[in-house]
């Protein structure tokens, strides 16, 4: 999830919308607005194959896009791919359409412990498509230390200072701070945010960019030695790039996210988003999607088909607690939002 | 005088399509930006039609970490910062521009062509690649360090995230909208003039300073504008090559847009950003009209 700005991905997903497949025979078209590189493009070109409906695929680089575009009204999205709490929030401001999920094929592939989660308790708008954590990953090149603490990353060491990056985004900066100084998330008391500021403040002077885009580059590559990223994306690094990193496990707790396929109100194809989202929930689908995307996935797959594993993916198996980002109230939003510009003023 | 022309004639009706463009592409969008700025926002972003100056307020004060309401400059600095900067690009992008300008103006009909050609080049390739490709050559064993250090020069290390290096990209993105006002005033300079500047013995600097630069001001201003406005929006340098270490209000009216979730304050922001501009420019343009007047009088 969460490549922000990929602008390979962004080609690539442009790309994937050129490649239309075998002429359709006018069964309709299908708008899809997902992470940027997220969906396998070999699913999309066989389900078009399939049943003839025309796919594009655009990629998005931050929920807040996405929400803010859901808001201005008549995106042109049948099916977009948010995160829990912007699920939720979507689902609060009438901005989804009733899909009834749970009477979906679909539904009957999602691990019972994802089914009716507290974005969506009664399963009508959601299906999830992927799930994973927030944490941060070290270039094993550059820095041999311990990496099971947050300590390292917003507390520094000398080896560490100035080689570090984080996000350009508040949304899990925030709440990885917040497990390393023991505060719940979306906290109203502003005491306490002022210490998430003071510490995020106090690191500064040593972190080299806040940005979301190129991440890979900049820790692949060894301009910094320790980044803010997400658990598949620091796997597929490692595995496809052969990158000497290492993805953290700090014992306070990474920062937990799940992506679901949902249908914005007023989509126009809704019958076609649903027959996407059961063929991509298929087991043979959902199998070669995990297989793709790198991230853990909340559906039902074929075990024998499955490219990770404990051994070869320590990454998507976390041996410390994760814990669910959550929908802010707008007052414990307006003191994310004060950290954040204090911290860049 | 010119004769009275019936309210709706044929001119009127011919030059319709531009009010419509005018009306349905600026008008409108900034009349809803307004709107949004006096509304109240919503729980989770978006706005409701209630009205409220809050989001002017907020610009100036804020709710402190104990929860009185006290003066906040933060947003302040950032916009201050973002004029520094555009104006710091404007002067840089001046200052290089006029000399080359000046001899593409000096070259052979074809030269000139194939030197314009080259000035608007860039503009053929995507912003965001122009921008990744400075990422390259200034980042680490870029090929400007790599360069000084093969100059027997100190190794600089990277210069990528530095406020030098927002500077750089601001600079090469818009250089080219300062040439080419500045080379169309140049070439519009009637050679005499020099001539009689020498004629009456009026050393190269003399002849520069009091004939050349002030007939080529109205190019210079042009260029100005074209470069001053959109770095105050500049978003892609700041964040990419600056590494987004300071806001500048396009990562500011972005930030309330998104994460805050507060389009009221984020649309507040940018309507002072237009106000601000327009301030500039009519108070460029209003002493401009001046001083023709004063000359005319003369």
């Amino acid at each position: 999830m969460h490549a922000k700005f990929r602008f390979a991905a962004l080609a690539a997903a442009t790309a994937l919308s050129l490649l239309s497949g075998p002429a359709a025979h006018a069964e309709g078209t299908l708008a899809v607005y997902a992470w940027a590189d997220s969906l396998a493009p070999d699913l999309i070109a066989k389900f078009q194959k399939e049943t003839g409906i025309k796919v594009t695929v655009d990629a998005f680089s931050s929920n807040e896009d996405l929400l803010t575009k859901l808001q201005a009204g008549s995106s042109g999205y049948d099916v977009v791919t948010p995160s829990q709490h912007f699920v939720k929030i979507m689902g609060d401001s009438g901005l989804l359409e009733d899909i009834g999920a749970n009477a979906m094929p679909a539904y009957r592939q999602v691990l019972p412990e994802w089914q009716k989660p507290w974005w969506d308790p009664k399963g009508s708008y959601s299906i999830p498509l992927a799930f994973g954590n927030a944490g941060f990953t070290v270039n094993r090149d550059l820095y041999k230390g311990p990496v099971d603490s947050w300590k390292i990353y917003f507390e520094p060491g000398p080896e560490l200072q100035g080689k570090i990056a984080s996000l350009a985004q508040p949304d899990e900066v925030i709440p990885a701070a917040q497990n390393y100084l023991g505060i719940p998330y979306c906290s109203e008391d502003p005491q306490a945010m002022k210490k998430v500021l003071d510490l995020l403040v106090a690191q500064k002077p040593f972190v080299t960019a806040y940005s979301s885009d190129n991440i890979e580059n900049r820790i692949g590559s060894g301009e910094v030695a320790a980044h803010f990223w997400w658990d598949g994306n620091s796997l597929r690094l490692r595995r496809n790039d052969k990158a000497n990193v290492e993805y953290a496990m700090p014992k306070e707790g990474l920062v937990g996210w799940l992506d679901s396929y949902v249908v914005p109100k007023g989509a126009a194809n809704i019958d076609n988003a649903k027959k996407f989202i059961n063929f991509m929930a298929e087991q043979e689908n959902a199998t070669a999607q995990y297989n793709y995307y790198g991230h853990s996935t909340p559906m039902k797959i074929d075990a024998a088909k499955a490219l990770y594993n404990k051994e070869n993916a320590p990454e998507l198996f976390p041996t410390v607690p994760v814990k669910m980002g959550q929908a802010c109230s707008p007052a414990a939003q307006e003191l994310v939002t004060k950290v954040w510009t204090q911290l860049l003023q | 005088m010119s004769a009275r022309r019936p309210l709706f004639g044929w001119n009127v009706l011919g030059l319709m399509p531009a009010h419509v463009i005018m009306l349905l592409t600026l008008i409108v969008p900034v009349g809803i930006i307004i709107l949004v700025s006096f509304s109240t926002r919503g729980p989770y972003g978006g706005f409701d039609y209630i009205f409220t100056i809050a989001p002017y307020r907020q610009i100036l004060f804020n709710e402190g970490w104990t929860g009185e309401l006290e003066f906040n400059p933060q947003y302040l600095i950032v916009v201050g910062r973002t004029l520094l900067l555009a104006l710091a690009t404007t002067a840089i992008c001046l200052a290089c521009s006029f000399p080359v300008a000046y001899f593409i103006s000096l070259q052979s009909r074809e030269r000139k062509v194939a030197l314009i050609y080259l000035v608007t080049l860039p503009f053929w390739v995507s912003m965001i690649v122009r921008v990744y490709s400075w990422i390259i050559i200034l980042g680490n064993n870029g090929v400007v360090a790599k360069a000084l250090l093969a100059l027997g020069l100190p190794d600089i290390g990277s210069l990528l995230f530095t406020d030098t290096a927002m500077l750089i990209g601001l600079v090469y993105s818009y250089i080219p909208l300062m040439i080419l006002p500045i080379f169309a005033s140049i070439e519009k300079l009637d050679p005499a003039l020099v001539e009689a500047s020498h004629d009456l013995y009026g050393s190269r600097f003399t002849t520069l300073r009091r004939v050349i630069l002030p007939l080529c001001a109205p190019g210079m201003l042009a260029g100005a504008i074209l470069v001053f406005v959109p770095c105050l929006g500049a978003v892609l340098e700041p964040t990419l090559l600056g590494g987004g270490k300071a806001m500048m209000m396009g990562n500011l009216i972005q930030l309330q847009f998104g994460a805050a979730r507060n389009w009221p304050l984020g649309a507040a922001i940018s309507i002072v950003l237009m106000a601000s501009v327009l301030i500039f420019l009519t108070v460029r343009g209003l002493s401009a009209v001046r001083r023709e007047g004063r000359e005319a009088a003369r």
